[in-house]
């Protein structure tokens, strides 16, 4: 009931739109209604190869945009004989985790998984290949190589839109005050005192995630890269983040609070948003999918206003202090039901990824398939990976490093203790909770 | 036939006990003591997607003769207590011997104990619990003072008021309570007018108050409805008798209203220390933790962080028995009036 009240009201919201966009011409949609009209179109739209299959499949995503997309996709599947449920949750990556892990039948047959879940349940091993079904199918469903997640060589994830961190900054004040697009900490640092000394109201022109936990480790995982940095030594699950090139990072960070807001260190993704949006600040490192918000009138100030460029990275000639990532989907080991239940889970999937649901849903993401027509802040993440942009960190034991990091960082950050000694503490409550899940801190450990 | 009688009335409930009650906890302190991992063995992989080929050394499960995950499952006591308490032992985990020089230095630099993240979580949970509790018993007391003295017209309106906050979703509550208050929003912007600079988030006296605002602007209007219907039964002859006394009225409500109200102002008690001690909502969405943690946030963190379950299980259980020492006092009292009833 609740979903149905939802599509229409989505289709409602599409034909309205429709109906705009005819009246005055060649009219462009906003963020907002583009994602209305892209659930009205997916679930609109019949699956073409889903005809005759007789399942019950269960699916489950976090709540991003494209990922509701293609949940209409997969729901617009359900016919008599196949009944497809998508589960969207905010909790989607440790339901999933769970469900992997369970001992008897998995709950769901596939999840939309982050490259850093991927890495988590991988470790596990408990991934199921999906090579078969991509040698058979994939040609009909134009599936690209650079969807195919593979691990020597077997298909273990489809991996279907990708994202990183741009600098998102206000062209017009730039402009207006001649300044250069920053490409370096030092410069991004030179143009925040100029806005602040020269542009009224600017009293924190630089907005950045800062905020406890997830946010602010993030920021020092991408300023680590940036300084040529290590988080682990090669191989082992052995903590290398505390190293000088990590005080360094740190060190780093802290030289950009000065022209960040006094509440940086509760600041999310949502509260950087929203400064930008608001025209509270001029700047700031922001997720790539999020800087088309920047446009959305319902929500911003500077539509039309914000460009953007590669993160800058700390030291002149260093890496962009950015991260690739991906999103796709896989299968777990434990899906029980057999081979016929396994190939119409792959159907409904290939649904949910074909080029059309692409079309259908191109402003919602930065899609991995060559049918996504990049907007106007699409190509973020080209122009990351030219300025030498890494993949996320793929060591399974990353996440517990990255957690610790986000608990202690705040503390080094305003001061109340040594860079040294919160990185140090991180280091060792990291080690302590690694040793808990079976980490091996040596390679003459894992071959005992 | 009366035992029988009475073990058919009581089977029910007391089944019902056992199996949501019982049985969860007795699961929990099991969990705690015992501690899973899976075996793992180093692989290097090569591994390809949307950004190219690279090749890792990484860490993945042993596979068994039926292709299952090789687990490690063993008893390891308190150790998990031990560790959420910041008196580390790794003796019966599934120890990872730290020779290198960066795992050495970093034993070595382990924090202090007030530095330990349950102790700063238990401070600021109690500053929390203990904080808010007077304001809500005497603020929930004034509120229903003042609606009882109101016109019966205005009652209905205060009382549908009052009870607003306590209706609305914590974790809305929270949000509503953070763009109050954070950059931009509707406190900052006003206060910025009367040249008055707050940035609430920024350190931790106002983060921390920020909290506590929210946790006695939720659990006011439940003290006070409470209140509310005890004085409703107020004995009016008793009240006439202090009257006729020539008793003012402070004198009327220290030695008739506030006696006949001391079991419900027990009961409001004992429920918001339950509930105060469990704080998580306005951690999680104000703060994130930034200057402000609580213990239920810390069982929260391990579960879904490090999705530890048998570490969750020793921090939710050691959550529980701060929650029973802090109910000493006030079961004793009502153990006291029972027995004195009797």
């Amino acid at each position: 009931m609740k979903r149905r009240d939802v599509l229409s009201s989505a289709a409602c919201v599409a034909v309205k739109v429709a109906a705009t966009g005819a009246a005055t011409g060649a009219m462009a949609l906003r963020p907002s209604d583009a994602r209305a009209a892209a659930a009205a179109a997916a679930a609109a739209r019949p699956c073409d190869n889903t005809a005759g299959l007789q399942a019950d499949i269960h699916l489950i995503g976090n709540a991003l945009p494209a990922v509701q997309h293609l949940a209409a996709r997969a729901h617009a599947c359900n016919s008599q004989g196949l009944k497809v449920t998508f589960k969207i949750t905010p909790q989607a990556r440790i339901e999933t985790e769970r469900a992997f892990a369970a001992a008897g039948r998995s709950p769901f047959d596939a999840a939309v998984i982050s490259a850093g879940a991927f890495s988590n349940l991988y470790s596990r091993q408990q991934l199921a290949p999906m090579t078969d079904l991509v040698a058979r199918f994939g040609a009909r469903y134009r599936l690209e190589e650079r969807m195919l997640v593979r691990v020597n060589g077997e298909v273990m994830a489809l991996a279907f839109m990708q994202n990183t961190q741009n600098l998102v900054y206000r062209q017009d004040l730039f402009e207006k005050h001649r300044l250069a697009v920053p490409t370096t900490h030092a410069q991004l640092l030179q143009a925040a005192i100029t806005l602040q000394a020269q542009e009224p109201g600017m009293a924190y022109p630089l907005a950045q995630g800062y905020a406890k936990g997830f946010d602010v480790a993030v920021e020092f995982t991408n300023v680590l890269a940036s300084l040529g940095g290590q988080f682990f030594e090669p191989g082992r699950a052995t903590p290398a983040f505390q190293s000088a090139l990590g005080q360094q990072a740190v060190a780093a960070m802290r030289t950009l609070l000065p022209v960040m807001t006094p509440n940086a260190l509760a600041s999310n993704t949502d509260d950087v948003m929203n400064l930008l949006q608001q025209g509270k600040a001029a700047m700031g490192v922001l997720w790539a999918t999020r800087a088309s918000r920047m446009d959305d009138p319902v929500a911003s100030k500077v539509v039309g206003r914000m460009a953007f460029a590669a993160a800058p990275s700390v030291l002149p000639g260093g890496r962009t202090a950015a991260h690739l990532w991906w999103d796709g989907v896989a299968m777990p080991r434990n899906m029980g039901g057999g081979g016929a239940r396994r190939e119409a889970v792959f159907h409904v999937l290939m649904e949910m990824l074909s080029e059309p649901s692409v079309q259908s849903g191109n402003e919602l993401a930065i899609w991995v398939r060559s049918a996504y027509r990049p907007g106007r802040f699409g190509t973020g993440v080209a122009l990351a990976q030219a300025a030498g942009a890494l993949a996320w960190p793929a060591e399974p034991f990353f996440s517990l490093a990255h957690g610790e990091l986000g608990k202690a960082l705040p503390d080094a950050l305003v001061g109340t203790r040594p860079i040294a000694d919160v990185l140090n503490a991180a280091a060792a409550a990291y080690q302590s909770v690694a040793a808990e899940k079976g980490f091996l801190n040596s390679a003459k450990q894992g071959a005992s | 036939v009366k035992t029988r009688s009475f073990l058919q009335f009581v089977a029910p409930s007391a089944l019902l006990m056992v199996v949501l009650l019982a049985l969860p906890l007795v699961l929990t302190l099991w969990l705690s003591v015992r501690s899973c991992a899976p075996v793992l063995e180093l692989a290097t992989v090569q591994q390809s997607g949307p950004f190219g080929v690279q090749e890792t050394v990484t860490q993945r499960a042993r596979l068994d003769t039926r292709g299952q995950a090789l687990e490690q499952c063993g008893w390891v006591g308190w150790d998990y207590y031990r560790k959420v308490l910041g008196m580390d032992s790794d003796a019966k985990l599934h120890s990872a011997p730290a020779s290198t020089a960066a795992g050495a230095t970093a034993a070595a630099d382990r924090p202090q104990l007030g530095q330990n993240e349950f102790w700063q979580a238990l401070q600021f949970t109690l500053i929390y619990t203990l904080g808010t509790l007077p304001v809500i018993l005497v603020g929930g007391l004034l509120l229903a003072l003042a609606v009882q003295a109101a016109t019966v017209r205005l009652r209905g309106v205060f009382i549908a008021a009052s009870l607003l906050p306590f209706i609305i979703t914590p974790v809305v509550g929270a949000l509503a309570i953070k763009w109050l208050f954070r950059d931009n929003g509707l406190v900052p912007h006003l206060l910025s007018q009367v040249g008055v600079h707050v940035f609430w988030m920024a350190q931790a006296w106002s983060a921390r108050l920020l909290i506590l605002l929210y946790g006695v602007w939720h659990v006011l209007p439940f003290a006070f409805i409470v209140l509310y219907a005890g004085l409703q039964s107020v004995p009016q002859d008793s009240m006439e008798a202090a009257t006729l006394d020539g008793a003012s009225r402070w004198q009327k409500l220290r030695f008739v209203v506030l006696p006949h109200l001391m079991p419900l102002l027990a009961f409001v008690t004992m429920i918001h220390l339950m509930d105060a001690y469990r704080v998580f909502e306005p951690v999680l969405v104000l703060t994130q933790g930034a200057f402000t943690t609580s213990v239920q946030y810390l069982t929260y963190y391990v579960l879904m962080e490090e999705n530890n379950p048998h570490k969750a299980s020793a921090a939710a259980v050691l959550t529980m028995v701060g929650i029973a020492v802090l109910l000493i006092p006030v079961l004793r009292r009502t153990w006291r009036e029972q027995r004195q009833g009797l």
